[in-house]
């Protein structure tokens, strides 16, 4: 083991164990800061009661159905743009328009245009996923060398070939930059989507948490939050590994 | 003749000022099967204009190519380009196999065709690594096993040595002479080294400052091996050198 791993441990335990150990010895108000121990206890507890997992269920449904429709859209608009001039003219105003706008506040607008289902939500996921993944993804087309394009054309290669064949695998690196970035937003919208109109989900659980002041249960289930933010991003570095083995440093 | 080049003629629009810059006038030159012809000449002379029309990525603004023995749409031609212009996402083989694949060559017949070309370059046992896993020297063997994988009758070469330092530089020129007399191909060679032009041509076409026209072509008679050390060559070094002079002089009084 090596002294790093050591100190980073060591970091993680002591804060716990003091933090434990203030709740318990001191003073405070479990109501404010309930200790790790019972933050583990109520997390056990909404597991076994089946309250937890549905919820992570359901936002689990809205982020990837989300992510996935914002990431297709955005990865295809943005290679047709970085491409092509004329899509990049037409797009461009557009882009400009909409990417500076936080996408919570279009949230009411997609309540009133799509109801108070899960397609409102899963349409403000897809819409924050979609700007993200392609202004990145045009950036990537644009970083290509001029020259693989000329080598590609050179030896042979039509203009479909050059697509598949250069664009896309040279846009990749900044595509996958794009798709990080998307993840981090589709988790916080999930969140903010949930807040209202909604009896189900991670965001609504933790919402209602909150107004019944079981603090415990909030904390339970901001800490899922953060396992779900690991393992996406976990899942995405393993995706970007097997897909650009050229990039492995 | 493979390659008949009649006036061709190039012009550059700069649309910031709206002035056109002549690269090329009225080039005509004849290329001969199994030539290694030598582009010399001052920078911005038009060298590596000439060498994109003769692949067909830039279109004569005046004059015509032709190619007398060009049968159908077939590209008689592959480049080497000096930044080597590899793809970073593809290992040696993948890289070597570009130009097949594209083509719908059958993929057994294009592992062959990678094996035997990374044998030429002599590349074995690096066919799995990235481009950025190699140095200079190698990056520039891939890409000449890359641009020979189509089989092109003609191999254009833009500067293809001048990133390299000069030991790894003076090695490739060896094997390209090699490279060169083993496949019988002609090879078309953009340098603004006369050392290099003498050491590798088997004939120097010497052209002018802006505007490119052909100021003097010069046969090199000289025996192969060539070597450095040997001193037959010097009377046409020397030849060489003035001449260029004239152009560089010449190029920097209009530029200044």
């Amino acid at each position: 083991m090596s002294a790093s791993f050591l100190r980073k441990t060591g970091s993680a335990l002591f804060i716990l164990v003091a933090w434990q150990v203030l709740v318990q010895t001191g003073n405070v108000n479990e109501l404010f800061l309930p200790a790790p121990l019972s933050v583990l206890k109520a997390l056990g507890a909404m597991t076994v009661s089946g309250r937890l997992p549905w919820a992570v269920l359901a936002s689990l449904n809205r982020l990837v159905q989300g992510f996935v429709y914002g990431a297709l859209v955005g990865v295809a608009l943005g290679l047709l743009a970085g491409a092509i001039r004329w899509i990049e003219d037409v797009l461009d105003p557009w882009i400009a328009a909409v990417y500076p706008i936080p996408k919570s506040a279009l949230f009411p607008l997609f309540l009133l245009w799509f109801g108070l289902g899960d397609t409102s939500k899963i349409v403000t996921i897809a819409v924050g996923v979609l700007f993200l993944v392609l202004v990145n993804t045009i950036t990537g087309v644009k970083a290509i060398n001029p020259l693989l394009l000329k080598a590609a054309v050179d030896l042979g290669a039509t203009r479909p070939q050059v697509f598949v064949k250069v664009i896309l695998p040279g846009a990749l690196p900044n595509i996958f930059t794009g798709l990080r970035l998307g993840m981090g937003m589709a988790l916080i919208l999930v969140f903010i989507t949930e807040i209202e109109a909604t009896k189900a989900g991670l965001g609504f659980l933790l919402w209602e948490s909150f107004q019944l002041m079981e603090t415990k249960d909030v904390f339970a289930g901001v800490v899922t939050f953060g396992i779900l933010g690991v393992a996406t991003t976990w899942l995405l570095q393993w995706i970007e590994y097997r897909a650009c083995p050229w990039a492995r440093r | 003749m493979l390659v008949e080049l009649r006036g061709i003629g190039k012009v550059w629009p700069i649309a910031r000022t709206g002035e056109e810059v002549v690269a090329l006038e009225s080039f005509s030159l004849d290329v001969a099967p199994g030539e290694f012809l030598i582009l010399l000449g001052p920078s911005g002379c038009g060298k590596s204009t000439l060498l994109q029309i003769l692949a067909g990525l830039e279109q004569p603004s005046r004059g015509e190519i032709r190619f007398p023995e060009r049968a159908g749409a077939q590209k008689l031609t592959s480049m080497v380009f000096q930044e080597y212009a590899l793809f970073p996402w593809r290992t040696v083989t993948e890289n070597v196999v570009f130009g097949p694949e594209v083509r719908g060559i059958p993929r057994a017949e294009r592992a062959a065709t990678a094996q035997r070309l990374i044998d030429l370059v002599k590349l074995r046992s690096f066919e799995t690594r990235y481009p950025h896993e190699l140095s200079g020297g190698m990056r520039q063997r891939v890409a000449l096993a890359r641009a020979l994988a189509n089989d092109p009758a003609i191999l254009l070469f833009d500067e293809p040595l001048a990133a390299l330092d000069a030991q790894t530089r003076r090695v490739l020129q060896d094997e390209l002479t090699r490279i060169w007399a083993e496949t019988g191909k002609t090879f078309i060679y953009v340098t603004h080294s006369l050392q290099e032009a003498v050491l590798l041509g088997t004939r120097i076409v010497l052209m002018t400052a802006r505007p490119g026209r052909i100021k003097q072509v010069i046969d090199v008679a000289l025996e192969r091996p060539r070597r450095f050390s040997r001193r037959p060559d010097a009377a046409l070094l020397e030849q060489l050198d003035d001449l260029l002079r004239e152009e560089v002089e010449r190029a920097m009084s209009e530029s200044s």
